[in-house]
């Protein structure tokens, strides 16, 4: 079994009366694709952002690369890259220039130009943010969060609004940053995302994390359980027609 | 300081400079709207001070040649701006009621008739109204003076005391030199305070620097970026407003340029760290806008920036010495028009740095990334 990369022992977090996150515990293998999955409001950006010293753990521990996250929030931020919910970045500023700039705010320079072909921006690399689509900035966003050469990259819900194009492409970035030995901890709402993409994941709701395992065996136990889905599973579903009438070539 | 911290900052105040020169709105606050008050004053201020002139009413009521002969002279001395559409006293009063008009010179039905000895003569009479006194004595004595050097052609007099006056080829500050140290305090105003208030805010909504906040980005890294960059964005930008001054209006800058520069660039950091508290404070611009206005609409108008504090009363003075305005506005007048140097000042420096000091601590305190 391969060393864990993230541990997460008892987490907390109370805003006000109510427990967001209530005790939670898990932990992420090195070089995995970690999913947290759960509906709106169970507590996974709260989770996620704990872990990325954005938020002040109330209860717990977390710990990467054995580094204490509450008490060296410093050292944590080398260690880790953040995609956030919606990236922002600011206008009047070309993309290379804020790709040296988030380096230099590690204090690095970098090869801008090798970082936007990674992500497939390079003939972008004059343009401004607010030029960008949807899923071009998601891929920018990607590449400003790596500058630093990170161990563990989070993206917070990294698809959501995103055409079906630009899904699947960003789904092959996150994998070809996995086979870079980066350890990739995500959230999402789809289900289909996690199930293609993720090694393990945790399922989470009102604040708990119900179960955790990797999908493929977290649907053997339920057929196991004799569920049988109600409709007739057809070989093909629309989104595949959609596919396949449009093309996977990327829009943007 | 290591290399790394140098890295980081250089990159940002290079990346920073160059997004002002794209921001068009920016280049407006700063660089049109200070041109903008230059010309207004600028314009208000150059023609009142070398000639000052009286507007008259000259009402001429005699027939003789002399009378028509004073009228026309009085119209062409430059000391008199003559209103020529009016032509009775009761008009004249009507427009000197209302302040459009210092005085009525009224020339009566004998004025200029010859006298039982020969020559021309008659009385002048002058009305002027009572808050207009100062104005109606000095037009009465202009008069006077006129009158006498006719009186001395007609009769011989022995005139034992005499006065010559006589211009000096040095030139004197204008008003105009005056108002401008008042202009740049302006113009760092616009720069150091509502360029920050404006910008944090939005920074913060559109989540910007709570991005930059994952990364090890630290707050003073960020503020030392900032107060270079706008440092230089705000020499570059003042030094438009010098060259136009210089050009257009005459501005005479006395003191080393070198000096001056170095004491801008202390004053725009300063200044700066009021917007920086603001700004960096506020989570949103209902937030920024009511606290910038409170601290800075005081500032402007009792730091001297539009008009002289010296016409204030004392006990206001002796308040509005102390604001983070005044000495840099005090200061830049004394080197651009007196030609004073940095040691000579060191009570304005002196203030500045201290106010610097208390500002940025504030500023470093209140500060949120989100």
């Amino acid at each position: 079994m391969a060393a864990s990369i993230v541990e997460v022992r008892d987490l907390r977090k109370r805003y006000g009366n109510e427990d967001v996150v209530k005790g939670i515990s898990f932990s992420v293998k090195k070089g995995e694709i970690f999913g947290i999955l759960g509906p709106n409001g169970a507590g996974k950006t709260t989770t996620l952002e704990m872990i990325e010293t954005m938020r002040p753990i109330d209860g717990g521990t977390v710990t990467v690369d054995g580094i204490d996250v509450a008490r060296n929030s410093d050292k944590i931020k080398y260690l880790i890259g953040i995609q956030p919910q919606s990236p922002a970045f600011q206008d009047k500023t070309t993309l290379k220039e804020l790709l040296e700039m988030f380096a230099a705010a590690y204090g690095e320079k970098i090869d801008t130009t090798k970082f936007l072909n990674d992500v497939d921006l390079s003939e972008k690399a004059g343009s401004f943010i607010d030029q960008l689509s949807g899923g071009q900035k998601q891929r920018f966003s990607i590449a400003a969060a790596l500058v630093h050469n990170p161990k563990v990259f989070f993206m917070d819900e990294p698809t959501t609004g995103l055409d079906p194009q630009a899904r699947r492409n960003l789904w092959e970035l996150v994998q070809g940053i996995r086979d870079r030995g980066i350890t990739v901890v995500l959230t999402t709402h789809y289900m289909d995302e996690a199930e293609l993409l993720c090694d393990r994941v945790a399922i989470m709701d009102r604040g708990e994390i119900i179960i955790i395992n990797s999908p493929k065996n977290l649907v053997k136990q339920l057929l196991d359980r004799g569920f049988k889905k109600a409709q007739h599973v057809e070989q093909a579903d629309l989104e595949d027609v959609f596919i396949d009438l449009t093309g996977k070539q990327l829009r943007d | 300081m290591n290399r790394r911290s140098w890295l980081t900052i250089a990159t940002f105040v290079k990346l920073s400079t160059k997004r002002f020169f794209r921001d068009r709105l920016a280049i407006f606050f700063t660089v049109i709207f200070p041109l903008i008050f230059l010309f207004v004053f600028g314009s208000i201020n150059s023609g009142g001070n070398s000639d000052i002139s009286f507007k008259v009413a000259v009402i001429n009521q005699s027939e003789s040649s002399f009378a028509k002969d004073y009228a026309s002279k009085l119209d062409k001395d430059k000391v008199f701006e003559v209103n020529k559409e009016i032509n009775s006293l009761d008009s004249a009063k009507e427009l000197m009621n209302r302040g459009e008009l210092d005085a009525a010179v009224i020339l009566p039905g004998d004025f200029g008739n010859n006298s039982d000895q020969g020559f021309p003569k008659g009385e002048v009479n002058v009305y002027y109204t009572q808050n207009n006194e100062q104005a109606g004595r000095t037009i009465s004595t202009v008069l006077e003076g006129q009158l006498k050097e006719i009186n001395s052609s007609l009769v011989q007099a022995q005139t034992p005391f005499t006065i010559k006056s006589q211009q000096t080829n040095d030139r004197s500050l204008t008003a105009f030199d005056y108002t401008f140290a008042g202009l740049i305090g302006f113009a760092i105003i616009g720069l150091g305070v509502f360029g920050p208030v404006n910008v944090f805010p939005e920074l913060k909504k559109q989540g910007i620097l709570r991005r930059l906040h994952t990364t090890p980005l630290k707050v003073w890294q960020y503020f030392v970026a900032n107060a270079l960059s706008q440092t230089i964005v705000g020499l570059m930008t003042l030094s438009i407003l010098f060259i136009v001054s210089i050009l257009v209006f005459d501005l005479k800058v006395v003191g080393n340029l070198f000096e001056l520069a170095l004491f801008i660039a202390i004053s725009i950091i300063s200044i700066l760290g009021i917007g920086l508290a603001v700004g960096g404070w506020a989570s949103n611009e209902r937030q920024a806008a009511p606290l910038s206005n409170i601290i800075v609409f005081p500032m402007i108008f009792l730091s001297g920036t539009f008009f002289p504090r010296f016409l204030m009363p004392e006990w206001l003075q002796q308040i509005s010495t102390f604001l983070p305005l005044t000495p840099v506005i005090d200061g830049i007048r004394l080197i651009t028009t007196e030609g004073k140097h940095l040691l000579d000042i060191g009570p304005q420096v002196g203030l500045i740095l201290a106010w610097t000091v208390v500002i940025y601590i504030i500023a470093f305190r209140v500060f949120k990334w989100e």
